[in-house]
């Protein structure tokens, strides 16, 4: 299947039209609340959160035998709910720091799900194949019953996020603030926390547990990086995250044998590094280019204060001087001088130069300005 | 009966076993246990491309190509730490996501090539590794699995013992150690490069999240129980060969993955270790802290009294309504001060005895100059400077 | 001089871990003073006003704003944390943060609007940040982002203000702008509590301090009581040490 018959069934077929629907209402939503789990300098919780789910879903199935995915998530809740209150455990009444807590939960969980997995496949019982899409996702699963439960814990998310929209901004900022002025910390983190579990144990068939915490991280680093506003950075989330996973799941499904999870995390990592190097305000590119002007604007300015420095000796201002006094300068080179003949600071005439009007003042300020410094 | 092949398993975990422990204790201490998560799944696309190199995965060249793209995550982790643009934890979970899913792609699209499946990658294939035998000149010297590890497991010990000293010192101290002249990035990027050989070494048998287990899990639990070094890395080193072992069995008789039944095993000794520890366990946590709230109570109370000749504040019912405790208990330190004579009760209005004054006045010293005492106490806490 | 007390705390005991940080402090501040409240490292004075907030859970105590519990009197108080407390990265400018300041009387959901953006930017203007509102807040010196995080106190329209170390890392103009705006307040007569560190412009700054270290060792008005005897108390042998820092 190519890339534009892809695009043509997903407007014609039914089955590929829900997995998209599927993929990119999951995408929004984990770019969402990726936001406040970057903010909240959690962004390995959610790793943690998803490795632990696995067992639940092992088990799940262990008691009720069914593949229906809303059971089975159900048990991925439960078990992500212990893992992370088992961390909270750790770091709070330990000495071990959250690091360890973290990789430790992680890694038990995730084996110990392994183990109950493997347990599971070599049952005698026909029913077990395709618990293990749950490793790395598989898009191609979705059912529409799946999309609309997604689209109703979005549908959820999002009236919770404009009603407490206030309050959240300003517990992310500034907790203690926000305790001081009446408001009841502790239920909006756990209304947080709650949210980013369910938009985890949710892309668990889509992603798989290995990779999901990328899903909640990329779409959001990616946006932090284009704007300064928390609500355009929540926003520009949902929309990388939502076409991370579009485009992964078109790629995914026309190749073959490729899970989606990879797929998706490839692509959302595109877009974190595009932001990266080519984020106007933050990129690294504009960043070296800004730094590489700020040094010449010094040379400049260097050269411009000690032009002053000879000028502010004689009563006009405009007084040429010979060219070969600058010599003894160092940062001064005849490119300095002609940007400053440029900016109307400077006028040449033959050998002389004289600062203009213009020229004095810039200079002149120049200089206050670095007196304000110090 | 054990068959000969069940022991070399059993060997090959436990020489695993103790060669993660070994990092992953410094790794804990460092606080960057989730560097070797990054690490385990980051090596996959260097042990891929290093595959189609080498078409063995127990060549030497293998482990170094993918040793070195664990060094590389790290470098990246921290490049992208340093240019500002996203908070400290947030470049790991970059990185090794991206890393992994091009590991992953890879593999799925050489699947003919690659005998490598995703099952593999994240568990290992520890039950088949007695079967890759090393042969030179028609003599099988044993698995190769055992050789790759054993020979890790050397380095590590002989690293280990050499530069034992400056390990512990650059691990509780950065800034002395610099100032004895022992590089902290030379430490560094040592202990990185041992985990990355280590993690490689031991993911052919344990998978990817597994070695995570095996390096975190045992000096995490090894932790729980000792402060001093040497003790948490052989306590670790022994909880890593009992899982390893134990962890076979469970498997052998569950029919399931060694690598995850060897987890299962750590998981359940931490959470033995976690609730039942003498000193740091979370029962004993608990109780201690139920101790200390009633003491720290019976400070503030006697305080008050040292603070207050006013008899309505002495009053037993001022201990309700005015200090503000629920009743039981301004009973409970009322009770306990009593029995230790440090007060008396005259007509509901309470006093200091002799005891109870010089008691709190003790105390008051001790709070307030207590600066060594301080400095004690985070000695007993950061422990391993006595070794 | 009958001056009505606006802050009382009654044998108020903080421990962290166990470990008492404050001993049964009884406070009791009048009301329109400016107060400083002094101490070594450790003394506990960011752990006072935090308690006295109800940001710290104490062991033992109460504490009272104008005769009732503080719990009922929030909207008679405001909080100015230390600079260093929160992520200055935060995506949001400082129109916005200075927002924050209204979020306590208008209660959960409701959202700010005209006239509290106005408020907002009254106070922007008193801090002289105006021409900074739409600033990113990583873009501001750290004296300007003392002055948002002022300005945000002001909007609050409280009677009582708790400031924890505005003066710690600012330059000089911030502070000098900063010392204005609390002696206005303090004219207008607010109540003004301040952790401070400077002990050579406690004379200058304010007419009340309180001396702490774990225990109250003194209160009272900086004429009578700031000497060489209670800053030998609270600060040991070493205070002559601080003085010059």
């Amino acid at each position: 299947m190519d890339f534009l018959e892809y695009i043509r069934l997903v407007f014609t077929d039914y089955t590929l039209r829900t997995i998209t629907l599927g993929t990119a209402i999951l995408g929004a939503v984990t770019g969402m609340l990726g936001s406040f789990a970057v903010l909240r300098k959690q962004s390995l919780l959610g790793d943690a959160i998803s490795h632990a789910a696995l067992p639940g879903i092992a088990i799940a199935f262990l008691i009720t035998g069914t593949k229906d995915s809303n059971v089975l998530l159900l048990g991925a809740l439960i078990s992500g709910l212990i893992g992370t209150f088992w961390i909270r455990g750790i770091i709070t009444k330990t000495h071990l720091k959250s690091d360890t807590a973290l990789g430790l939960i992680l890694s038990l969980f995730f084996g110990f799900g392994m183990l109950l997995l493997t347990f599971i496949q070599k049952q005698p019982n026909a029913n077990q194949a395709g618990l293990d899409k749950y490793l790395f996702g598989q898009a191609a699963t979705l059912l529409e019953s799946d999309v609309w439960m997604m689209a109703t814990v979005t549908g959820i998310c999002l009236i919770i996020l404009l009603l407490f929209w206030k309050e959240f901004k300003m517990l992310l900022f500034d907790a203690d603030f926000t305790k001081t002025l009446g408001f009841n910390t502790k239920a909006i983190d756990i209304l947080i926390t709650s949210f980013i579990v369910l938009a985890i144990v949710l892309g668990l068939q889509t992603v798989g547990v290995v990779l999901m915490s990328a899903m909640l991280l990329a779409p959001a680093a990616a946006a932090r990086q284009w704007t300064n506003s928390l609500g355009k950075m929540v926003f520009l989330a949902a929309i990388f995250g939502a076409l991370s996973g579009v485009f992964g799941t078109a790629v995914s499904a026309t190749q073959n044998n490729l899970s989606t999870g990879p797929v998706i995390v490839i692509i959302a990592s595109v877009f974190v590094l595009v932001s990266f190097v080519f984020s106007p305000s933050r990129g690294l590119l504009f960043k070296q280019i800004r730094f590489i002007k700020n040094r010449r604007d010094l040379k400049l300015n260097k050269t411009l204060a000690f032009m002053y420095g000879i000028a502010e000796t004689h009563e006009n201002i405009s007084h040429p001087h010979t060219v070969k006094i600058l010599n003894n300068f160092q940062g001064f080179t005849k490119g300095t001088l002609q940007k400053l003949v440029h900016k109307n600071y400077v006028t040449l005439e033959g050998n002389m130069w004289s600062l203009t009007k213009k020229g004095f003042q810039a200079a002149s300020n120049l200089y206050n300005q670095q007196n304000d410094d110090e | 009966m054990m068959s000969s092949a069940q022991i070399e398993i059993q060997l090959i975990a436990s020489l695993a076993a103790i060669a993660c422990a070994i990092p992953g204790t410094f790794l804990v201490l460092r606080k960057m246990a989730m560097i070797s998560d990054a690490i385990s799944h980051s090596i996959l696309p260097g042990i891929v491309i290093g595959f189609f190199i080498t078409h063995d995965l127990n060549s030497p060249l293998l482990i170094l190509l993918a040793a070195a793209t664990g060094i590389i995550t790290v470098i990246l982790v921290e490049y992208i730490q340093k240019t500002g643009l996203v908070k400290e934890d947030t470049a790991i979970g970059l990185v090794f996501p991206a890393l992994f899913s091009i590991g992953v792609i890879l593999i799925a699209k050489n699947a003919n090539d690659v005998h490598l499946d995703v099952d593999a990658v994240l568990l290992g294939e520890l039950a088949f590794a007695p079967f890759d035998r090393f042969i030179i000149s028609d003599i099988d010297l044993g698995p190769k699995s055992l050789w790759v590890i054993g020979s890790i497991l050397i380095v590590t010990i002989g690293l280990l013992f050499a530069f034992f000293k400056e390990l512990k010192v650059s691990t509780f101290d950065a800034g002395l150690a610099a100032s004895l002249g022992f590089s902290p990035a030379i430490m560094h990027y040592g202990l990185m490069s041992i985990a990355s050989v280590t993690t490689v070494g031991a993911f052919d048998a344990v998978g990817a999240i597994l070695v995570v287990a095996l390096m975190i899990a045992p000096a995490a639990t090894a932790y729980l129980l000792t402060n001093n070094l040497k003790r948490m890395l052989l306590y670790a080193i022994g909880f890593g060969v009992f899982c390893a072992i134990s962890g076979y069995w469970v498997a052998h008789w569950l029919d399931a993955s060694i690598a995850g039944s060897i987890t299962t095993m750590l998981g359940i000794i931490f959470l033995l270790v976690y609730l039942f520890a003498p000193n740091k366990g979370i029962i004993a946590v608990l109780y201690r802290e139920k101790q200390q709230r009633t003491e720290v109570s019976l400070l503030t109370f006697l305080l008050h009294l040292k603070n207050h000749n006013e008899e309505e504040e002495r009053h037993v019912n001022h201990l309700n309504e005015h200090i503000n405790w629920q009743k039981v208990r301004s009973k409970t330190v009322l009770e306990l001060a009593l029995k230790n004579n440090m007060i008396v009760v005259d007509n509901n209005i309470v006093s200091l005895t002799e005891k109870g004054n010089d008691f709190t006045s003790q105390a008051i010293d001790y709070i307030i100059t207590n600066e060594d005492a301080e400095i004690e106490h985070m000695k007993d806490d950061f422990f391993l400077f006595r070794g | 001089m009958a001056q009505k007390i606006a802050v009382k705390v009654d044998d108020l005991t903080v421990a962290y871990n166990y470990k008492p940080v404050l001993w049964d402090i009884d406070l009791e501040i009048p009301e329109g003073v400016l107060m400083a409240i002094v101490g070594p490292n450790g003394a506990g004075k960011s752990t006072l006003i935090k308690s006295i907030l109800g940001i710290l859970k104490p062991i033992a105590g109460s504490v009272s704003i104008y005769d009732k519990p503080y719990e009922k009197q929030r909207q008679l108080v405001a909080y100015v944390p230390q600079k260093g407390s929160v992520d200055w990265d935060f995506p949001t400018t400082a129109l916005d943060v200075v927002m924050m300041g209204t979020y306590g009387s208008l209660g959960w959901i409701k959202r700010p609007k005209q006239k509290e953006k106005k408020q907002a930017l009254e106070a922007l203007e008193k801090v002289g940040m105006l021409p900074f509102k739409n600033r990113q807040i990583s873009q501001l010196s750290g004296g300007q982002q003392q002055r948002i995080f002022l300005a945000r106190a002001l909007v609050q329209n409280a009677s009582i203000y708790f400031m924890d170390e505005p003066f710690q890392g600012v330059d000089a103009t911030t502070e000098i702008a900063i010392i204005n705006i609390l002696k206005e307040l303090r004219k207008a007569g607010k109540t003004v509590i301040v952790v401070h560190h400077d002990l050579q412009t406690v004379p200058e700054y304010f007419d009340w301090v309180t001396f702490l270290n774990v225990k109250k060792i003194a209160t009272g008005p900086v004429k009578d009581i700031f000497n060489d005897d209670n800053l030998t108390k609270t600060y040991g042998i070493n205070y002559k040490v601080s003085i010059q820092e």
